[in-house]
């Protein structure tokens, strides 16, 4: 492993007056300093600055750097709204990210006790395929020990694909593929599921993707889009370990389905689901990652499954409970998702 | 000997447990992994009692003790009050303090003779902890930080610290404290080491991401495997180098 120095745990700041929910993750939403600036214009994405390597290992510099300014409705209000100005970088998954990785995925099979550790150091071994996002460095708020982002307490987001054939061998996926095979509880979509997790598995990429629950919306396309980019470079230059690419590492990027697991609400009262003409209609579903929806429309499979875990839903979604939801979409489908996902953040 | 255990795939173990000389606290709600892994270690010698403080499952910040008592916070309910009192031996005071800083295990770092503490806190509760918990009390920070209950954990032997204290910090404290410190980290580099396990005189419980070297550092520090003749070898060559030079 590379340094083991120990991560800095930032000391936690005052709460800011707004705090949607009481996510655990947003709790570590109080790094952002707020500013006085006044709301600008959109954010301005900088282009991509990611090199196709061929056949040299070097550290990839930080991929992009988003400047997002987060803005709020200036309606008649008493008190004075807080801007708050984020920077975030993308970076390649690395060791020093596990702490903040693993929190991320602290609750990816519901409350089972799993080799949680193990799944993440997976995802951080993989440093082709997978990103993660932090803030960019603070100004002097802290020891200025930051160096190519080592800070990973303020760690927004992880997102990879993990090639359920290629790691069919560790005790994790095999504890995962278990457990998604015990949530199912349709037999058709089970013996469709199974054929995809054992004999299919090395065409299914498993797309694990999480983030802080209050993270700006802009940073999600970029965010898959980097993913598919770097599958697509993947099956031409899979590297390991400085050796020269093998065809086998190729083809475990040639995915023909993604695989995810992820989290909605789900209206708990049944009438309303098929009231839809009435006054106070509400959704059936909820998207906690608005993407999902779009990936649940062109998925070949999905389902949901109820939660042991306690659940931290607020006042104003009582009405809901949080349900798993596993799908699967053919990686044909990918470039129908990355156009929807963008013509759903132009909408908003 | 030090044990690596789980949570509910957390590794705050110090979060959800209390190991004090006389009596150890676990919380309910996990999977019974957690409860037996104590209860292996400790049933014959001290109760595990499973327990809530103020309805919630982080016992291990909220409440501050050693074997001659146990401080609860002002959030604790009656009935959990009184399940400790019966569960407890009844040598050890449980006694309920009114203190604004209410997560009391954050707040106060202590073994059976000394304890230090978060410098805000009330005078009062001073002279309760060192009423109750029958401890010299030193207010401290550790490396900065004010929340010294969380930055460090120590028992009668040894203690380990938060691993950016300086070395004049570490001196100071070890001065005070009157036994060896180290400064480290547990679960793979935590620097919330009382979060991450939870220690007494003779058995540690860690997170189950603590390394190998981690917990060799845990097991020395804390003087748990004392029994080991590669130990006795370790402190001689100490003293054989001493001397060459």
């Amino acid at each position: 492993m590379g340094q083991r120095r120990p991560a800095k745990r930032r000391r936690l700041s005052r709460t800011p007056s707004l705090l949607l929910s009481f996510s655990p993750f947003s709790r570590f939403l109080l790094f952002a300093h707020s500013s006085s600036v006044p709301k600008s214009g959109s954010p301005d994405p900088s282009p991509s600055s990611k090199s196709t390597v061929d056949g040299i290992a070097d550290p990839k510099p930080p991929k992009a750097i988003k400047r997002m300014e987060s803005s709020e409705d200036e309606e008649e209000k008493q008190e004075k709204i807080e801007m708050v100005q984020a920077d975030f970088e993308f970076f390649d998954p690395k060791p020093g990210d596990f702490n903040g990785v693993k929190l991320l995925l602290q609750s990816y099979l519901d409350k089972k006790p799993w080799d949680l550790s193990g799944f993440v150091d997976l995802i951080l071994e993989q440093t082709t395929v997978g990103t993660i996002v932090k803030s960019a460095s603070q100004d002097g708020e802290e020891e200025g020990d930051d160096d190519g982002g080592d800070d990973d307490e303020s760690l927004f987001a992880v997102i990879s694909a993990l090639n359920l054939g290629r790691y069919a061998g560790h005790g994790c996926i095999k504890e995962l593929k278990r457990f998604l095979l015990e949530v199912c509880s349709d037999e058709s979509t089970k013996t469709k599921l199974k054929l995809l997790l054992e004999q299919q598995a090395s065409d299914v990429g498993l797309l694990v993707s999480q983030r802080f629950v209050n993270c700006p919306y802009q940073l999600v396309p970029p965010l898959y889009d980097a993913l598919f980019d770097e599958v697509s470079w993947a099956t031409e230059d899979e590297l390991f370990c400085f050796l020269k690419p093998t065809q086998e590492l190729r083809d475990s990027f040639r995915l023909k389905y993604y695989m995810l697991l992820t989290r909605i609400l789900e209206n708990k009262n049944v009438n309303q689901r098929k009231a839809k003409q009435s006054q106070d209609y509400e959704e059936p579903f909820i998207y906690i990652k608005a993407e999902d929806e779009i990936f649940r429309e062109l998925s070949l499979l999905s389902f949901t499954f109820r939660l042991h875990a306690e659940q931290l839903i607020s006042h104003e979604l009582k009405n809901y409970r949080e349900m798993g939801l596993v799908m699967v979409v053919k990686a044909d489908d990918i470039s129908k998702f990355r156009e929807k996902l963008k013509s759903l953040l132009a909408k908003s | 000997m030090a044990t690596r255990i789980q949570f509910e795939n957390s590794c705050e173990v110090g979060v959800f447990s209390k190991l004090t000389n006389a009596y150890c606290l676990v919380a309910i709600g996990g999977s019974e992994n957690f409860y037996s892994a104590f209860e292996a270690e400790l049933a014959d010698v001290i109760p595990v009692v499973k327990t809530s403080i103020a309805g919630t499952r982080i016992i291990g910040r909220l409440c501050a003790g050693n074997k001659n008592g146990l401080l609860l916070p002002h959030t604790t309910t009656d009935q959990e009050l009184q399940h400790l009192r019966n569960s407890l031996p009844d040598q050890v005071v449980v006694q309920r303090i009114e203190e604004r800083l209410s997560a009391l295990g954050n707040c106060i770092a202590c073994n059976d003779h000394v304890a230090l503490t978060h410098p805000d806190l009330d005078r009062e509760t001073e002279e309760l902890i060192a009423d109750v918990l029958g401890v010299e009390v030193f207010r401290q920070t550790i490396a900065g930080n004010i929340l010294v209950g969380s930055y460090c954990a120590f028992s009668n032997r040894g203690g380990l610290v938060h691993p950016h204290t300086s070395i004049e910090d570490l001196d100071e404290l070890s001065t005070l404290l009157q036994v060896p410190l180290v400064a480290g980290t547990v679960n793979r580099g935590s620097e919330v080491i009382a979060a991450g396990m939870t220690v007494n005189d003779w058995t540690a419980f860690c997170g189950s991401d603590t390394t190998a070297t981690e917990l060799s550092v845990v097991e020395s520090v804390f003087k748990l495997r004392e029994a080991q003749p590669s130990s006795i070898v370790d402190e001689m060559r100490k003293s054989l180098i001493d001397s060459y030079v």
